[in-house]
This record gives structure tokens, C-alpha cells and sequence, in this order.
């Protein structure tokens, strides 16, 4: 270890460490005739099992990064080569690495997200058009340092990827220490080149505007607009060809990637004008196929019995089973077998519901055939299924963060969109108020992005009057966790929502009232298994009342 | 129920140290006997693997003895309450184990395995490779490994012979200190008279078949603590024969 207050080379006075890697030490240095501050890294001996190997391949990287000149990537100014040590002088990045901002606020905006991209795409490419091309193999939110005004990304922790990989593989190793490997850098998987960057950035990407790690469950890269349907078509599409499995079917080159990503916008309207030309096509199609329809019928039939059966004897196995683990396992074999019946659907979701929980794993469960429900749409029961789904993300019961609640939010809504269609169902009237505080959320994620922050009067009031009108209606809910939800929800909107209640022109009394309401909703349930979540709901809403009051006095102070 | 119960670990040919760590317990609560066994297979450079695997066996065998006598005491014992008090464990303990990696600069982790047997229901938790059998009349595998390998395997993509040499076998989905999110498995089931449940570490079963398994292990061999030593102790050399290099740790517990 440098010592702190010591000087290196005569020039760098180390004054405290900022990083520390695998095999390496950061230390900020300041360069006190110049007044300029400096990032030292010294690769530590005792880190490493065949130091002198791994110093050889350093000491032929950093001659090579010392080549280099590109604005998102550091200077590396000085190498000092001692014998235990080995030091390299570099920029020192001011700000945070996007996996901070990641563990801070979760998802990140699209639109920064895609600014950072071309950058990152332009680094990129920089470094694979280099003779000979120099692939990163290491790209991934904590090696990427954001500026402190959010606008340039830099890319640090050159050239150590390639060595602690090779090294670590033959050991057991967790797939979320070792980054977004694409496919081909496990061992005996193939070479590694420039599409290998562009797998990582993908999956980089991916990680930004979803706020999921993509080495954790469920371990692969989904369409982005699942987690968030407000999220681009255009860069959905785009972040699933940089992460397809084989290299061949990605972008094959930076230029091409950095092309797309500077028109994502037109591969949305495009995407729509293909699904209309497909929604054509398919109509023409079912015409056609409709005089063949009957003999395909009979040949159908032929294994139907055998089918029938099968699916049966999963039906009444669910039907008997004791655990609800159990019971949902036999209704997915069934729905396997039978794609097309409604019924192990509402059962599945009724066993998903009975116990309260609504686990991650259930999520996915649901997520999955989601195209299959859709296309049940005739059934009778259809609207009652759609609102038992949206139901069970607003009552999410697993403890998550703001966002992650706020994420179950979002997903509810487009099974609510589903159930108002249906004017005379008997819970049409919640499932509207519902969907439109799911819109609300909907619109103060996006307007995160934005700089014009202001809310209309007449909104807000309306926003308001939907509040009250929620709390009357989840009054009459059988089931005590998704009205401890609501309730938690709307309190939610109130503490988020107070300035601008009192801009709006509405009492505070009013607002008072209806936290109130909300405090003697939560107490008034008693039910042993949610006591925890009903005190945690207390507390906030005591938090609550404070921000009120804040709102409402800083406003008169400003008066 | 009662439970016999006994445990085998052995560093094996190559490494330097052991870090693989267990524990076994069996109480009685209110008359009724229950058995708890935990089983980590530690992972990390310098030899600080042991740190992570005896972290999380020691949170579990505090939670052993502090909390599950009164859960089973006051009837509060139920799959997703266990499901809830264990994942909590795991997952503070990653966090604890993460923060210790950052402060020296080191990366390290540990799987995790455990099962908590009552008279009729078992309770099992795996995070990574380390597996909980049940042998009755025939060995069957509790928990699933949440390997990169066993995913693929489950997808389609690559075939049981392929899964066998892959190059990615040692890559673990998940373990406990390498990610701030760990999401364990929990298993249920009826627990049986008269079977054998044990834990090991994946040094354990690579070189041995599933009938040498059940020859050593079957129920009619284990009627004595010191049966299950010695043939424990037996597999340990078999896999050691075959030149296994990990570590090869067992815990053995017996229902009768």
C-alpha cells in the first residue's frame, strides 16, 4: 500500500484512496506545482498469485493505452515500475460509476441512458478500429464514471479483464462477480471480439434503463418494455440484437449499433407500421385457412383424448394439493398441455392469490403467458381473471423498494386497461379509479426526465377527487392486504403530491382528512399476518402528516 | 421423530485450506424432537472463503437456537414464515460478507444449504451447488443447483452428457456475498421414518455415482452413528481416489 501524505516519483502527493479493485489500489494524488489532481493505481503484489506474468501484460496494455486518445477515455500520463509494485498516473475522473446511480435511483432515465450509449458506442468502436483492435471484454455500470452534470460517461479499469477472467474460471465463481460475460467468454465457448463489447454494452443498457441486474434472476435479458411498458420499442429492439446468444446475429460493428441508436426513435414508428402490414397479412391469412379448418379438425382429434386425460389428472392433482407451491405447479403442467383453456389460468392466479404472497417468481410465472391470456379474451370470466392479476401486483406483498412497488404499479395497468372495457363487470369501479392512479404514477416516472415539472390546477384536483374516491372503494375489499397496499399507495401520492395539493388551491384540512381516513382504514384491519406492514404504514403516515405540514407552511412562508 | 445424526469434511488433495463449514443440531421443543443441518461450501481468494462460509453457518445456527425453539413452541412454524426468517438471514448475510469483501479489497462468497426436519414436514434452502438428498429407496435430490450449467440444461440448450464437461460447470447463478440481491430456493415435503437426508458440498458428488451413493447410504446400512461415520468417511476416500481437489464435506442426518 502507498502511504498517504507520501510522495511518488517526486511529483504525486497521495492523499487518499478512492478505489479498490481485485488486484489494484486508487488513490487520489495531487500534483502540487501544477495544482492539478491526479488518479494513481498501483497494482498490489500480494493481490496476485504470478505477479510477475500479470505485471508483463500491464507494463504492454499501459504502453498501449499510452497510444490511445479519445475524450471518453482517461490520459494515462505516467508509468512508475518498481519491483513489488506497479504505478499508473492517470486522470482522475471527477463523479460517480453508473452502478451508484443504479443502486440510488434504481432505473434510469431513457433518454440519459441513451446519450451515455453513444458515447459508450463511440469508445467503443474507437477501440476495436485500433491495430490491432483492443476489445474491453469488461463493460458493465461500475467501469463506466459519470460526470458530476450527468452528461459524459468515461470508461475506466483498462486492460485487467482479460487476465482475472482466465485466472478465476477453473475456481467456483458466482455468475454476478464476473459481469455480463456474453456467451462466448466462458471457456471453450469460441473467440472473443468486437461483438463481445457489444453483448456487455447491450446488457449494460439493459441494466441502466430497467434496473435489473441481468445476473440475477431470472438470469437472462427480457424485452425492457416488460419491466416498463413506457420504455422505447426502437431500444427494446436494439438492446435484444446486441444481447442475442450467438455473435453472429448481433450488431456486427460499433458504426452499425451507433447508427440504430441515433434513430431508435424512427425504429419505433417503423415497428408500428410492420404491425399493421402483419395485422393484414394475418387477416388474409385466416381467410384463407378457413376452408381447411375443418379437416384439420379431425386430425386433431386423434391424440385429443390422450391429451384431455393427461391435462385432467394435473387439474384434480392441483385441486389436492396441499401447498399452494405444489398446486401452482400442477395448474403451469397444465396450462403446458393446454395452452388454449382458460380454466388452469384462474386457478393458477386463485392459488397465487390465496396465500397472499405474490413472489418474483410468481411475477415472471405471470409475465410469461401473458400472450396466452390475451388471446382467451372470449371467455366470460376474462375481465375477473385481468382484475385478480392487477390486484395481485398492487397487493405485491415481498418487501421492495418505492420503485420496485411503484414497478408493480405500472404492471397492473394494462391488466386494468383490460377490465374497464367492460362497463357492467361488478368491480369496474375500483378497477378505474385504480387505473388511473397507476396512470398518475405512470406520468411521474416519465416526468422524471423532464424539466418542466408543473402540474395544472384542474389535474391535480381531479387527482385528488380519484384519491377519495379509491379510499371509498377499497373500503368494501375482502382482501386486507391489497387495502393495506392502496392504502400505503395513495399515501404514497399524497407525501409525493403535497406541494402541489396546496398550489391547487385545496384546504388543508381536506388533505388532513384524507390521510385521516387512510390511518383509520389501516387500523381498523386486524389481521395478525400483516402486522408488520400495517405499523410500517403508521409510521409513514405519521412521516406523512409532517410533510403536509411542511408543504403547507413554506408555501404561507413564501407568501 | 428421532434423528441420528453425524458429519464428515475433508480439505482433499490440493487446497491449501478447508472452507467448507457445517453444523448439525437436533433439539427437543415441547416434547417433539426436530433436527437441523447446515452446509456452506466457502469461495474467495487469500483464503478468506472460510470467513464467508462461517458467517453464514454461525447467523444460522444462532437463528437454530434462538428462534426456532419458540416458532415450534408457539406453532408459528409454516413454510412461508421459514421462507420469510431464512431469506432475511441470507440475505443480511451477503450484505455482510459483501461490505467485509469491499473493505479488504477481495471478492468472496458462499453457497448455502440447510434442511429443518419436524415430525412430518422438511424445510430445505439452497443458494449455489451444495445439495440436499433424500435417501429412501432410492436417492433423490432435493434441491436443484443454481449453476449456469443446470440452466442451460433446463433450457434445452445443451444435453445431461454435454452439462457433464462443460468448461462453465464451476460457475454459480448466485451465492451468498456476491450480490446485494440473493434469492434462495426453498423446498417443502413430507419427511419420511426411517430415510437418510444429507447435505454436501459439490466436492462431494462429482467423482461418485448415485448407486455407490446408495450403498453407503441407504437407511438399512445407517443404523448407528458410527455406520455413518465410517461410511461417510468412506465416500470422502472414494472421491479422493478419483482425484477430486476440492474440499468434501457431508452431513448426514437419519429419521427413525
Amino acid at each position: 500500500m502507498l502511504e498517504i501524505g507520501s510522495t511518488i516519483g517526486g511529483i504525486y502527493k497521495i492523499l487518499n484512496v478512492i478505489g479498490k479493485g481485485g488486484m489494484s489500489v486508487v488513490y487520489l494524488a495531487m500534483n502540487e506545482k501544477a495544482n492539478k489532481q491526479w488518479a494513481v493505481k498501483e497494482v498490489r503484489k500480494d493481490g496476485i498469485r504470478n505477479f510477475e506474468v500479470v505485471k508483463q501484460g500491464l507494463v504492454a496494455e499501459t504502453n498501449m493505452l499510452k497510444k490511445l486518445n479519445h475524450p471518453n477515455l482517461p490520459d494515462i500520463i505516467d508509468v512508475i515500475d518498481n519491483d513489488d509494485t506497479f504505478i499508473i498516473v492517470m486522470d482522475y475522473i471527477e463523479g460517480n460509476s453508473l452502478s451508484k446511480s443504479i443502486e440510488e435511483y434504481g432505473a434510469l432515465p431513457q433518454s440519459q441512458v441513451i446519450m451515455w450509449a453513444k458515447q459508450l458506442c463511440d469508445v467503443l468502436g474507437y477501440l476495436h478500429t485500433r491495430t490491432p483492435p483492443i476489445i474491453y471484454r469488461d463493460m458493465k455500470p461500475s467501469n463506466v464514471m459519470l460526470s458530476p452534470d450527468g452528461k459524459k460517461v468515461t470508461l475506466i479499469d483498462f486492460g485487467t479483464a482479460r487476465e482475472y477472467k482466465s485466472q478465476n474460471i477453473a475456481d467456483t465463481t458466482c455468475l454476478g462477480t464476473i459481469g455480463y460475460a456474453a456467451p462466448e467468454q466462458f471457456g471453450g465457448q469460441g473467440q472473443t471480439d468486437a461483438r463481445t463489447d457489444i453483448y456487455c454494452l447491450g446488457a449494460t443498457l439493459y441494466h441502466l434503463v430497467t434496473g435489473q441486474n441481468p445476473s440475477e434472476p431470472p438470469y437472462e435479458i427480457r424485452p425492457i418494455r416488460e419491466w416498463n411498458p413506457s420504455l422505447s420499442e426502437g431500444l427494446e429492439k436494439i438492446i435484444l440484437k446486441c444481447t442475442q446468444k450467438n455473435p453472429d446475429d448481433r450488431y456486427q460493428s460499433c458504426t452499425e449499433l451507433l447508427y440504430d441508436l441515433e434513430h431508435y426513435d424512427e425504429l419505433d414508428a417503423l415497428t408500428q407500421k410492420k404491425q399493421k402490414n402483419k395485422l393484414r397479412v394475418f387477416i388474409a391469412l385466416l381467410a384463407a385457412s378457413a376452408v381447411f379448418l375443418t379437416s384439420g379438425f379431425v386430425s386433431l382429434n386423434l391424440k385429443k383424448g390422450e391429451t384431455d386425460d393427461i391435462f385432467n389428472e394435473y387439474i384434480t392433482s392441483a385441486e389436492n394439493s396441499s401447498t399452494s407451491v405444489e398446486k401452482i405447479d400442477n395448474y403451469k403442467k397444465a396450462i403446458e398441455l393446454k395452452p388454449e383453456e382458460f380454466l388452469p389460468y384462474q386457478r393458477l392466479v386463485e392459488a397465487m392469490i390465496e396465500d397472499d404472497v405474490f413472489s418474483s417468481d410468481e411475477v415472471s410465472v405471470i409475465r410469461g403467458y401473458k400472450t396466452n391470456i390475451k388471446a382467451l379474451s372470449s371467455d366470460e370470466e376474462y375481465p375477473q381473471l385481468a382484475y385478480d392479476i392487477a390486484k395481485m401486483y398492487w397487493s405485491c406483498y415481498e418487501k421492495q423498494s418505492s420503485e420496485n412497488v411503484n414497478q408493480n404499479i405500472l404492471n397492473s395497468a394494462e391488466w386494468l386497461d383490460i377490465v374497464v372495457e367492460y362497463k357492467d363487470f361488478k368491480n369496474y369501479k375500483t378497477a378505474s379509479v385504480m387505473k388511473k392512479i397507476a396512470e398518475y404514477i405512470s406520468s411521474t416516472q416519465q416526468a422524471f426526465s423532464q424539466v418542466d415539472n408543473e402540474k395544472n390546477a384542474d389535474d391535480t384536483k381531479e387527482l385528488f377527487e380519484d384519491l377519495k374516491n379509491m379510499i371509498k372503494e377499497i373500503e368494501n375489499d375482502t382482501s386486507d392486504i391489497l387495502k393495506l397496499k392502496t392504502y400505503d399507495i395513495i399515501r404514497y401520492i399524497i407525501s409525493q403530491s403535497a406541494t402541489d395539493f396546496k398550489k391547487a388551491g385545496i384546504q388543508k384540512t381536506d388533505v388532513i382528512d384524507l390521510l385521516s381516513s387512510i390511518k383509520s382504514g389501516v387500523e381498523l384491519i386486524e389481521n395478525a399476518n400483516f402486522e408488520d406492514e400495517e405499523k410500517e404504514i403508521l409510521t409513514s403516515v405519521e412521516d406523512t402528516f409532517s410533510t403536509i405540514d411542511t408543504a403547507y407552511q413554506n408555501s404561507r412562508g413564501g407568501n | 421423530m428421532n434423528y441420528l445424526v453425524q458429519a464428515s469434511t475433508d480439505v482433499g488433495l490440493t487446497k491449501a485450506t478447508n472452507q467448507d463449514s457445517l453444523c448439525i443440531k437436533v433439539m427437543t421443543i415441547n416434547g417433539s424432537r426436530v433436527a437441523f443441518a447446515a452446509l456452506c461450501d466457502g469461495m474467495g481468494g487469500l483464503a478468506k472463503g472460510e470467513v464467508a462460509s462461517a458467517t453464514v453457518i454461525d447467523a444460522l445456527s444462532q437463528w437454530a437456537e434462538d428462534t426456532l425453539p419458540i416458532l415450534v413452541a408457539s406453532g408459528n412454524l409454516s413454510d412461508h414464515v421459514l421462507r420469510e426468517q431464512w431469506e432475511q438471514i441470507v440475505s443480511e448475510q451477503s450484505k455482510k460478507i459483501m461490505a467485509y469483501g469491499e473493505s479488504i479489497g477481495i471478492k468472496l462468497g458462499t453457497t448455502v444449504c440447510a434442511i429443518l426436519l419436524t415430525d412430518d414436514r422438511y424445510y430445505v434452502l439452497n443458494v449455489g451447488d451444495s445439495r440436499v438428498y433424500e435417501v429412501y429407496d432410492e436417492v433423490k435430490v432435493i434441491t436443484r443447483d443454481q449453476t449456469l450449467v443446470q440452466r442451460e440444461l433446463d433450457s434445452g440448450m445443451i444435453t445431461p452428457e454435454q452439462a457433464l464437461n462443460d468448461p462453465r460447470r464451476s460457475i454459480l447463478l448466485q451465492c451468498v456475498g456476491a450480490s446485494y440481491n440473493v434469492y434462495p430456493d426453498l423446498f417443502f415435503g413430507e419427511t419420511k421414518k426411517d430415510a437418510v437426508y444429507f447435505l454436501c458440498s459439490d466436492g462431494f458428488r462429482h467423482e461418485i455415482s448415485e448407486s455407490e451413493i446408495f450403498q453407503a447410504f441407504n437407511p438399512s446400512v445407517l443404523e448407528s452413528t458410527d455406520a455413518m461415520k465410517q461410511n461417510a468417511e468412506y465416500l470422502i476416500e472414494l472421491n479422493k481416489n478419483r482425484k477430486e481437489t476440492d474440499n468434501i464435506s457431508v452431513a448426514l442426518v437419519r429419521t427413525f
